[in-house]
């Protein structure tokens, strides 16, 4: 294993929790999964990934809660960039096709204007639901999602389906009743 | 029985096992629920689209940014240490000259793997910069002969220490004036020595098989003589630079380098821009010039018909110009802007 506990250039300063590699390598697709879902950027996302694991480094957080407190730290963030207009437009990938969007069905349902104002509307949504939103459509189970939040899992639902129903009436669709 | 609430039934739509048995028969016999549950399901599906961005992010050069920015941001290093190890100059002339294909001048024992014939700039940000693999890393390096830069007391000295021709400028930029001091610096060489099992320790995890006979290979790296000319400022800066070492080359005992390839470049620790800038020079003669995005910036040119890479402070205040004459690399640079110092270079003499 790396020696982490030896300052020294390349390696993790001994200030700095010593299973961070573990846990990054681990955690880091995920984290920047929630976050390029809040900014629709990779570059982005992997800006705000990079602070939270920064932060992350810092703390004692229990391993076993890792996971949870880096996706919302990220979705915290991101979240703030996009409220705070801290975002580059020219670093839209999804505008230029140059993101990771998978071209298809999600692409025939929506448009890339959609994608815009559902990001703007998100930026609006109280902030544990737009993180709630955000933590289970990254693919955080309800109870990942409770114990991130301190919700209870059976109010996780309520929470997301309120942030869903928000959203599609910023989309303007149409309620399906 | 009431009807269960929209949380429900949104959970319904992602996880059923998560909902009570009651609540999915319900929900399974009532009509009314069942088109609640539908819309729910519409409106997961719609946002679900909106919010959809799969990335697969480069966890290895993700991690190293990570490494570069949790570095003491002035951790003490010692001089000595820092010129022998962590040079990145050094790193990265190591691992070019670990690429194969080069020409095979037999130098005793040791075949000549890299040569300088010219030089090309290598765009590093900070991260990257701090991340650049340390050769120690990878196995053992030891400086043999180090380079103990001095003052000398006149130019007749400097030649005869270095062998190396001074240089005489026809021109000087505004602002230079009175005689230079002169500095030599003798021959750097380096033997390094690749071993796989320190290289697993220190990167923290297994590394693909190596090409045969690597780990029974030295490479020796040289560099210098050098020489130069200083022309001070009023505030002791200098105000110009002109100086010549004879260029870097690497050897090595025989590895046969054309399967060792792409072998270093892929190994971790390298921030992947930077290896990917490395592979594109696609030889060994190419010295790498590191130009750190945050504070410079570069662009190539020619002095007197040999290309040339031009590295400028991004104020303009400092600018440096290095080119390969014959087996020299040679530099003119200063608090100067990029157009005095080319000035200067193209009109260069050399006294032997």
């Amino acid at each position: 294993m790396k020696q982490l506990s030896i300052e020294r250039e390349g390696a993790v300063p001994a200030s700095v929790r010593t299973d961070l590699e573990q846990v990054f390598r681990a955690a880091y697709p995920k984290v920047v999964g929630v976050a390029a879902r809040v900014l629709g950027s990779r570059d982005e996302a992997e800006d705000v990934a990079q602070e939270a694991f920064l932060a992350f480094g810092r703390t004692s957080v229990p391993a076993g809660e890792a996971v949870g407190w880096l996706c919302v730290a990220a979705a915290h963030t991101a979240l703030n960039h996009l409220r705070s207009g801290r975002r580059r437009a020219s670093r839209e990938e999804a505008a230029t096709g140059a993101g990771a969007v998978a071209p298809d069905i999600a692409d025939a349902v929506i448009t890339l204007d959609e994608r815009r104002r559902v990001r703007a509307a998100l930026s609006r949504l109280p902030r544990k639901q737009a993180i709630a939103l955000v933590l289970r459509h990254s693919g955080l189970s309800y109870a990942e999602v409770a114990a991130a939040l301190e919700l209870s899992p059976g109010s996780v639902g309520t929470t997301v389906r309120r942030a869903e129903t928000a959203l599609r009436k910023e989309l303007g669709h149409a309620s399906p009743e | 029985m009431p009807h269960p609430s929209d949380g429900l039934l949104r959970r319904l739509a992602d996880e059923p096992d998560g909902v009570a048995d009651l609540d999915r028969e319900h929900v399974t016999a009532c009509a009314r629920c069942r088109s609640r549950m539908a819309d729910s399901e519409a409106d997961a599906l719609l946002v679900e689209a909106a919010l959809r961005f799969d990335v697969e992010p480069d966890v290895d050069a993700a991690w190293n940014r990570l490494l570069g920015a949790t570095a003491p941001a002035a951790a003490p290093v010692p001089a000595r240490r820092r010129f022998a190890l962590r040079s990145p100059v050094v790193a990265v002339i190591g691992v070019v000259a670990l690429l194969g294909g080069a020409s095979a001048a037999a130098a005793g024992d040791w075949l000549q793997i890299f040569r300088t014939e010219r030089v090309a700039p290598v765009t590093v940000n900070q991260s990257d910069l701090v991340a650049l693999p340390d050769l120690s890393d990878y196995g053992t390096f030891r400086l043999e002969n180090r380079p103990n830069v001095r003052n000398v007391e006149d130019v007749g000295t400097a030649r005869r220490i270095t062998g190396l021709p001074s240089p005489q400028v026809a021109e000087f930029p505004r602002g230079v004036t009175g005689q230079p001091r002169f500095f030599v610096g003798d021959q750097i060489k380096a033997i390094f020595t690749f071993d796989r099992t320190k290289a697993e320790q220190a990167l923290g995890q297994r590394l693909p098989e190596p090409p045969p006979g690597l780990e029974d290979s030295q490479f020796s790296l040289t560099a210098g003589p050098g020489l130069a000319a200083v022309w001070p400022e009023a505030r002791g800066v200098p105000a110009l630079i002109v100086g010549r070492v004879k260029a870097p080359a690497a050897y090595s005992t025989g590895v046969p380098f054309g399967t060792g390839l792409d072998y270093l470049l892929t190994l971790p620790g390298l921030p992947a821009p930077v290896a990917g800038q490395l592979r594109s020079f696609q030889n060994a003669t190419t010295l790498p010039l590191l130009v750190k995005s945050a504070t410079q910036v570069s662009f190539t040119t020619d002095v007197n018909g040999r290309p040339a890479t031009v590295l400028a402070s991004r104020d303009g205040a400092v600018s440096t110009v290095v080119w390969v004459e014959k087996g020299h690399v040679n530099a003119v640079g200063g608090t100067l802007s990029s157009d005095e110092v080319l000035d200067v270079a193209r009109s260069l003499r050399w006294k032997r």
